[in-house]
């Protein structure tokens, strides 16, 4: 064997860093800039889609593949790559500003307003308008993805609206009837107390109140009582008398009734697991709660109620609406966004129109073992939405009728605030924990501090 | 005398005489290919460590979501975030863990190490007891801590302090109580891995010390006192310091146990700057509150230097 001479080394050792230079140059391509190429329907085109399911859903994954399948023997001149990328708040951020999200992908519909201001969606207007699926959408739906001269940038899905969620078994134990939850907050607070007084251990009433959740959910509390926490444009906090009131009936309940427990740092996942554990009477929540709580948490459906949101003042004031948005690459070529928006109606509308499609699809969920039909806000008209439900009735195995108050529900729909939403409700979280955690906590001046804070916020979003 | 002068200037002169650099005698030597060998791992030292601390420096003059172009906005992010209203708070929450994690969680370890260090049986178990903490992932441990931090008056520590007729506290759901709460189980958490140091460095102190002290009639407290702490010095200077930059960049007790509540009561600055880049998408706000931390901590690092450096010669 020939020894390697030192020099022979070196010029490996050179040639090497001279490729890993070369292929350092070659990482830093920008990638591809959307915009500049014109719109070809007929060219042909790569996008990646994603929320495919996971091996450990081999049904699921199944009924995906085989509409990706279908939908490339569709259309010929497009390919697609599905990647199991899903929506996570903890690093949604950076994957969005790192560019590793797919072409389409569905998120939380919270983000909408500041993904159009920051300009991290594209205007899809041309591309929903050229399938003709702009007029399909259930316009209340629309509202809440549209700019102000009213161009749309996503497509709005699996949208529901806030109500309160109640243990049927607690209800009974405390001689409630289980199939009238609490319309007013009056009722709410009554119903509290008797659970107080005949079930030992159950915290009557919870509120979520940390990462972000305790925001949200006072704005839907403001909500209720007719009342906005950022004016219809989001220039300014308007919060006021209605927040007051909701903030005054979580202290009574918590300081004066002592009905709301030990525990006031809970967050969605963390109120789900002890609703499910079945210590919890009532807390706010939209029905994709059911999901959660039966299917990952084991919580026996038939305890499961869900009302309509309590309302406060006059009543019929109003609750909150949440979603998903079909996130749209902004960096994506025309081509490529055509493409896409095909493949999401395909994916998500095609149900409301096809009866096969709509009963392969139940079918599938219906063998996971996820709920089918559980009620939400249609994403299309009411009336498309409901001939939809007629097909695939055989397939439903959600207890609709505990969800009865909900859906009977005509409260008015209300969006988010619209300027830096997520912030916004960050700024409002310590407000709901000092009431719940400081007796002597001075509500007008929290609102009025806050108030300030989220200024700033709004502030910071229009620099 | 004037010899020695001479030899010395002589000598200076040598030295001040450099051989000229000759390029070709340098690449035929080897130089070239040296440098060669050396371009990777300066790239790589350049591309992954230089290069996001330059980058984050200039993305705290930016405004950024890394998709839009970035936009220069001057001292922007730092009047925006020497001006948020939370930052005080977590300011003088962030201090305040350093504060209780120092007075409560510093002397601890050196309890620990020199208890240890005096068994003369079983030390090997106590030393594997005393690090069983460390080898529990850190979100593991929140997780189980949080349980026993339940509020009710059926949580597990509740339950025990109601043995004796205490509680039950409401832990983590009580402004004044939730900083001690996290103080108390980062104590449990990093007690064991600082104590192991401390041991080592124990084990390197010199036993005749020892039984000179013990000849000359010192009780275990003077012996403590007078060998075993000054021998530590140095070690227990370093750790002091690499504690306080610890405890300045506390970010996973209170992200998991709190998220920062209740009412702003665990906010500390990391999490600030967590939730300016990860909820808020503010990148520019992150970096700029980064670099200020940076910044405070380095300047920090170099008055303890000079602080502990004088302790340790004037005593």
């Amino acid at each position: 064997m020939t020894k390697l001479s030192r020099r022979h080394v070196l010029a490996a050792g050179s040639a090497g860093t001279v490729a890993a230079l070369a292929g350092t140059a070659a990482c830093s391509d920008p990638g591809a800039d959307g915009g500049t190429e014109d719109l070809d329907p007929s060219a042909d085109v790569t996008i990646s889609v994603g929320d495919q399911p996971t091996e450990d859903k081999p049904e699921e994954l199944a009924a995906f593949n085989e509409r990706v399948d279908e939908f490339e023997a569709a259309n010929g001149n497009i390919t697609l790559e599905p990647s199991t990328e899903v929506w996570e708040a903890q690093t949604f951020q950076a994957k969005l500003a790192g560019g590793t999200l797919p072409t389409v992908m569905g998120v939380s519909l919270t983000y909408s307003y500041e993904l159009i201001e920051n300009g991290q969606l594209p205007d899809m207007t041309p591309y929903l308008e050229e399938l003709e699926l702009l007029s399909e959408l259930n316009p209340l739906a629309l509202d809440n993805v549209k700019d102000s001269d009213g161009n749309v940038y996503t497509i709005p899905t699996g949208l529901f609206s806030v109500g309160i969620a109640y243990n049927r078994s607690i209800f009974e134990q405390a001689g409630l009837d289980p199939d009238t939850p609490p319309a007013t907050w009056d009722d709410v607070r009554a119903f509290a107390q008797q659970i107080k007084a005949n079930v030992p251990g159950a915290t009557p009433y919870a509120q979520m109140t940390t990462n972000n959740t305790g925001g949200w959910m006072l704005t839907t509390m403001t909500y209720s009582n007719g009342g906005r926490i950022q004016d219809d444009a989001g220039t300014e906090s308007v919060m006021g008398e209605a927040t007051i009131a909701a903030l005054q009936l979580l202290h009574d309940m918590r300081w004066v009734d002592d009905t709301m427990g030990r525990e006031f740092l809970y967050d969605q996942e963390g109120v789900r697991q002890a609703f499910a554990g079945g210590t919890i009477g009532m807390v706010l929540q939209a029905p994709d709660a059911y999901n959660t709580l039966v299917r990952d948490y084991d919580f026996d459906p038939a305890h499961f109620g869900i009302g309509q949101l309590p309302q406060g003042g006059a009543g019929n004031n109003g609750t909150l609406t949440g979603g998903t948005l079909k996130l749209f690459d902004a960096k994506a070529t025309p081509n490529q966004l055509l493409a896409a928006a095909k493949w999401i109606k395909f994916y998500e509308f095609d149900k409301y129109y096809d009866e096969a499609v709509a009963l392969a699809d139940a079918e599938s969920n219906a063998a996971e073992g996820n709920p089918v039909g559980l009620p939400g806000l249609p994403p299309v008209s009411q009336e498309i939405y409901d001939r939809y439900l007629g097909w695939i009735e055989p397939h439903i195995n959600v207890p609709l009728e505990q969800f009865a108050s909900y859906t009977g529900s005509t409260l008015q729909l209300i969006a988010e605030p619209p300027a830096g939403t997520q912030q916004t409700y960050a700024a409002l979280d310590p407000v709901v924990q000092q009431i719940l955690t400081d007796e002597g906590a001075d509500i007008a001046q929290a609102v009025a501090d806050a108030t300030e804070i989220v200024n700033g916020i709004i502030e910071q979003a229009a620099r | 005398m004037t010899k020695t002068l001479d030899a010395a200037a002589a000598a200076t002169a040598r030295r001040r005489r450099k051989p000229r650099f000759d390029p070709v005698r340098w690449a035929r030597g080897g130089g070239l290919h040296a440098v060669l060998f050396a371009v990777p791992v300066v790239l790589v030292y350049v591309y992954f460590s230089w290069g996001p601390v330059v980058q984050g420096l200039v993305l705290s003059f930016q405004k950024t979501n890394l998709i839009q172009p970035a936009e220069w906005v001057g001292w922007g992010n730092f009047t925006y975030v020497l001006s948020d209203p939370g930052l005080v708070q977590a300011s003088l929450n962030t201090a305040y863990f350093a504060l209780l994690a120092l007075v409560f969680g510093f002397p601890i370890p050196i309890v620990l190490a020199v208890l240890i260090n005096e068994l003369r049986k079983y030390d090997t178990l106590y030393n594997a007891l005393a690090y069983l903490p460390a080898i529990v992932p850190p979100v593991a441990a929140i997780l189980l801590w949080k349980f026993f931090y339940d509020p009710d008056a059926t949580g597990m520590f509740n339950t025990a302090l109601g043995w004796i007729g205490l509680g039950p506290f409401p832990w983590l759901n009580a402004e004044n109580s939730a900083m001690p709460s996290i103080v108390l189980y980062a104590t449990w958490a990093g007690a064991g891995s600082t104590a192991i140091i401390y041991i080592a460095a124990l084990s390197t102190v010199r036993t005749e010390l020892y039984e000179a002290a013990e000849i000359d009639g010192a009780g275990i407290w003077r012996r403590i006192w007078h060998i075993t702490l000054p021998q530590l010095r140095n070690v227990i200077f370093v750790m002091m310091l690499l504690q306080l930059i610890g405890t300045f960049q506390i970010f996973t007790e209170p992200f998991l146990f709190t998220g920062g509540g209740p009412n702003n009561a665990t906010q500390t600055i990391l999490l600030k700057i967590y939730n300016y880049a990860f909820v808020n998408g503010d990148f520019g706000a992150a970096t700029a509150l980064s670099v200020l931390l940076a910044a405070f901590l380095g300047l920090l690092s170099v008055v303890y230097y000079f602080v502990t450096k004088r302790w340790s010669t004037t005593t």
